[in-house]
């Protein structure tokens, strides 16, 4: 177990920046997620971490010690890819075994820990099997078991789950979840689906064109957006641009209609000036169907309802903006209805531009 | 500053992705391919500039620029229409030859063609080949990509079969088909009445025919995978925007399987050039005026010291095909995309054509295969023949000519000579080629490493007699002398020329598996040397085979170098050599033993090929395009 500290971490592939000046921290024993959008440089990160891609620039330690240089195979990751790959030519009981040979454990003690890990990930008895009689999840479990076996300081996951249908997605990554904690092992888990990050992780850092947009907790990073990417890509949201009129602990800003709405900044450290551009953010949850304040009012027309048992997601605009409600599954509403929702200026979000 | 900083960039980059083992792959590999071939072509080209004085000369080039027998061609002003002409041309396409028989008179047309001189001859006759090759191959691969009959598939794979032995064992065979009362006379003329009269075909139109009928499936095969591989809805899209017929041919269909009809046509154009073995036959007549052949019939002066005239000839050759080199790199990397695009080929649309034309089709396509394996039956039909008068077969058969050859102490030696040369020649490719390949595949971020696969797959391009000849400027007098032992050169001839087969199958198994399969050995612990013997090896074992076995094969039936450190050292000669020894100086037997030495070369080429397709099944296509 160990904490892995990158500092300016950069890799260029010709004109492309994949990974540009990062920063990071990743403590002792986390569950830490880079979520981010397709392409944005996610695999190339934890590439260069495992050693399988050269750093252009900047350092990465495991814990004090400057790792940035050393050949992979020193570095005593363990690594689940996306495709999984599993060697074809070597049956799952060898496939799991490999590393453990490397490392010259007497053959009994093999034997043993390979059985312990199949047991750990649920493939008793599947020694003899060949990678292709497997099933998608079984070969991402036996990846996993490759990995976990050598007792990595680190695991790395490549969107492990990607290739699985949803149900068993949702099964492993609680599967995967409950087995890092068990055995403490720092782990960093790469992801475009912010669903699934938020699920997992102790903290989330969110990526941009090889950036770091946003390092927090799911909630964190929910509540609190430091900037429109991460509003935007994490959950959803009404969005409104305007202009910041008077700062303070409460802010006031204009919308586009001329409409004044009380706000707070989308962060702490994010500072607002009367005169600067804000976008407005509001979560559909953050609305009440409760007005007579006289002030972060909408009246609003519904134009579609989406039923999803548990609430029901409303679609509607005012001719200038549109917006996305969550109302209880209970209320009666039709499409065309109108309605005059409210949003509490402590959820009524002010994102810097 | 900025270039100091891309500099230890750039040294870093180096130290990242190369470890000992991947260094001593990379030197090993440079290292053979320098002693072996890069010094010697560069002596080649150095020595053809040396006067004897030794310093910088043109002499031997102009020499034999101004020498009739090389370079007659002069334009010469005149003073009336058309006020130039071209002289130096001697001799005529054919002669008649009319003589007395117990039956009449007869006429034999004699099909001996011009004689330009040896430099422009040799221009020629790869001028005709690729021309002739193209035509028929790509006429074949249209038929075979584009409409549907009975019968096509296996047509196919038949009218491949030249791809199954050299041009040199091939002529043989032909030789015994196109001379004056050879078989095809008997059958077109004696028993058919078809022909007017007799045709001998001889001289260069002979060298042409040969490798016509041996090169045109390298067309073949390349534009047929260039026509499959055409997106059928582009063809589509033309035709429904108006156009058909010869129109949609021309514009749509032709453009896009131009690349590979190009790149088959210029890798014949270079076998033809560098082909030693087709003159060889045929020595006696006008065939020996090319290049090649003047090559090797000057390359010992009688003090036993190579000649310099051969020498800068050689540098001739090398310069020309150098220069059509430039134009068959597209053919290298057109191989390479169809490695890797394996299945990934269009399922075409095939036409079905009417009785009348599928009956024109099958006469076509039988006339062609009737030709083309013409040599293939000649020399089989001379290897079992007892005796072979003016007649359709051999009047009687016989074993008796494996017997003798098999028996015959030289020629068996011989044959033990190239299977034990050729099989350590094998293990050498299969070493540097699997380095080759894996530097080439596994390390492309690498600056520079384009030039490592330029360097193994030159070869293909590099004609033999060129090699041979810098082989023995570089190496005679010093203890890997050709006449101290033969194996050395040998060895290492066959190595640095057939090379680019275990690398190319090599390549595209590493393409195919992919690299996340390293990554993750080292992820758990495995250094690079570590993953490359128990992860990399193994998955590409049977490119490896495949590989091995046509590199071996092609190293069996080497003629250029083998002919000549045979000549100068005949305890050490391969196979080729004694086939070579024995048609011109063997005593009884005629072409019949050496055609039985042609025949189990032949049968061995057979099997090794089909072995070796069978093996990789479809982990690759067209293994056997060269
Ligand atoms: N080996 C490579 N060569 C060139 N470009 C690459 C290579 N690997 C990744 N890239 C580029 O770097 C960027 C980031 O890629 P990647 O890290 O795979 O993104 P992600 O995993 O977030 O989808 C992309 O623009 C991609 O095209
Ligand atoms: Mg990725």
């Amino acid at each position: 177990m160990v904490s892995i500290r990158t500092v300016n971490l950069t890799k260029v592939f010709g004109d492309v920046v994949a990974v540009d000046h990062v920063s990071l921290e990743i403590r002792h024993g986390e569950f830490f997620t880079l979520l981010g959008p397709s392409g944005c440089g996610k695999t190339t990160f934890l590439r260069t971490i495992a050693g399988l891609e050269m750093a252009d620039e900047g350092r990465i330690y495991f814990d004090d010690q400057d790792i940035t240089d050393m050949p992979a195979h020193l570095r005593g990751t363990g690594m689940v890819f996306q495709n999984y790959a599993l060697w074809p030519h070597m049956n799952v009981f060898d496939n799991i075994a490999y590393g453990l040979k490397i490392r010259k454990v007497p053959k009994e003690e093999i034997r043993r820990r390979v059985k312990e890990v199949l047991k750990l990930v649920k493939l008793e008895g599947m020694e003899n099997r060949t990678p292709h009689q497997l099933s998608g999840g079984q070969q991402q479990r036996v990846a996993l078991a490759r990995a976990l076996v050598i007792n990595p300081r680190v695991l790395l996951f490549d969107e492990p789950l990607s290739n699985l249908d949803a149900k068993l997605r949702i099964e492993m990554r609680a599967e995967l979840r409950r087995l890092q904690r068990e055995l403490g092992i720092t782990a960093i888990y790469v992801t475009h689906d912010q669903e699934e990050a938020m699920s997992i992780s102790d903290r989330i850092a969110v990526m941009n064109k090889g950036r770091i947009m946003q390092i927090g907790t799911p909630k964190e990073i929910y509540k609190n957006p430091r900037n429109e990417f991460v509003a935007r890509f994490i959950g959803q949201g009404t969005f409104i641009p305007g202009e910041v009129v008077s700062s303070g602990e409460e802010l006031e800003v204009r919308l586009e209609s001329g409409k004044v709405v009380k706000a707070v900044p989308s962060h702490p450290d994010v500072r607002l000036e009367a005169g600067d551009k804000a976008l407005i953010m509001i979560r559909p949850e953050s609305f009440t169907l409760e007005p007579g304040r006289g002030y972060n009012e909408f009246e609003v027309e519904v134009y579609h309802i989406s039923f999803l048992g548990d609430s029901q997601m409303l679609q509607a605009s005012n001719e200038v903006e549109n917006f996305i409600i969550e109302v209880d599954p209970d209320l009666e509403i039709s499409v065309g209805q109108k309605l005059k929702v409210y949003a509490p200026p402590k959820h009524t979000l002010a994102i810097k531009l | 500053m900025g270039q100091a900083a891309g500099l230890s960039k750039l040294l870093r980059k180096i130290r990242w992705e190369m470890d000992a083992f991947s260094w001593s792959q990379l030197i090993i590999v440079l290292a053979s391919f320098t002693a072996f071939l890069i010094v010697p072509l560069g002596l080649v080209i150095v020595r053809s500039f040396y006067s004897s004085s030794g310093g910088f000369s043109l002499y031997w080039l102009q020499t034999i620029l101004t020498d009739p027998f090389y370079f007659p061609l002069r334009l010469k002003l005149l003073n009336q229409f058309p006020f130039i002409s071209l002289e130096g041309i001697r001799g005529s396409l054919y002669e008649v030859v009319k003589y007395q028989t117990a039956s009449g008179e007869e006429t034999i047309v004699l099909l001996t063609g011009w004689d330009m001189g040896v430099i422009p001859n040799s221009l020629v006759v790869a001028t005709f080949t690729t021309l002739f090759s193209t035509v028929l191959g790509f006429t074949l691969a249209f038929i075979f990509a584009k409409y549907k009959f009975p019968g096509s598939e296996a047509l196919r794979i038949v009218s491949l079969i030249p791809l199954l032995s050299t041009p040199f064992v091939g002529a043989i065979g032909l030789k015994k088909m196109i001379v004056a009362d050879g078989v095809l006379n008997v059958l077109f003329y004696d028993m058919l009445h078809l022909l007017p009269f007799k045709i001998e075909i001889t001289g260069l139109p002979a060298v042409i025919l040969v490798q016509t009928l041996l090169f045109y499936p390298i067309v073949m095969l390349n534009s047929y995978t260039a026509l499959i591989s055409v997106d059928p809805t582009l063809e589509e899209q033309a035709i429904n925007m108006g156009a058909s017929g010869f129109r949609l041919f021309r514009t749509v269909t032709l453009p896009l399987a131009t690349p590979g009809i190009e790149a088959g046509a210029l890798l014949v154009f270079i076998l033809s050039l560098e082909d030693l073995g087709t003159p060889i036959v045929f020595k006696g007549t006008t065939a020996e005026k090319v290049l090649t052949f003047q090559i090797f019939n000057r390359i010992f002066t009688p003090a036993g010291l190579i000649s310099q005239e051969a020498t800068t000839l050689a540098m001739i050759l090398l310069v020309i095909s150098g220069l059509v080199f430039v134009g068959v790199r597209r053919y290298v990397s057109l191989k390479k995309y169809a490695m890797l695009s394996k299945g990934g080929t269009w399922r075409p649309k095939r036409k079905k054509l009417s009785p009348a034309v599928t009956l024109l089709v099958y006469l076509f396509i039988l006339g062609v295969l009737f030709f083309a394996t013409l040599p293939h039956i000649g020399v089989t039909l001379l290897a079992f023949a007892k005796q072979w008068g003016p007649t359709l077969l051999p009047s009687s058969f016989t074993l008796d000519n494996f017997i003798a050859v098999l028996s015959d102490r030289e020629a068996s030696r011989c044959i033990m000579n190239s299977l034990v040369y050729s099989s350590i020649a094998t293990l050498f490719m299969v070493v540097l080629g699997v380095s080759a390949a894996y530097l080439v595949s596994r390390k492309k971020s690498l600056p520079g490493i384009e030039a490592l696969d330029l360097l193994v797959t030159i070869p293909i391009a590099v004609p033999g007699i060129a090699v041979a000849t810098g082989l023995f400027l570089t190496y005679l007098g010093t203890p890997l002398s050709p006449t101290i032992s033969g194996a050395p050169l040998l060895i290492a001839s066959y190595t640095v020329r057939k090379i680019p087969f275990t690398v190319r199958s090599v390549f595209s198994g590493l393409e195919q598996t992919d690299k996340t399969l390293d990554e993750v050995a080292w992820t758990v612990g495995a250094s690079k040397t570590r993953t490359f013997f128990s992860i990399v090896m193994p998955m590409i074992l049977l490119n490896v085979l495949a590989g091995g076995m046509l590199s071996f094969i092609y190293s069996m039936s080497e003629v250029s170098t083998g002919i000549v450190v045979g000549d100068a050292n005949h305890r050490d000669a391969p196979m080729t050599w004694k086939m070579y020894d024995m048609l011109f100086h063997g005593l009884a037997g005629g072409t019949f033993q050496p055609a039985a030495l042609g025949f189990l070369l032949m049968t061995l080429q057979f099997i090794f090929i089909v072995g070796a397709n069978l093996l990789l099944r479809k982990r690759a296509t067209a293994l056997i395009g060269v």
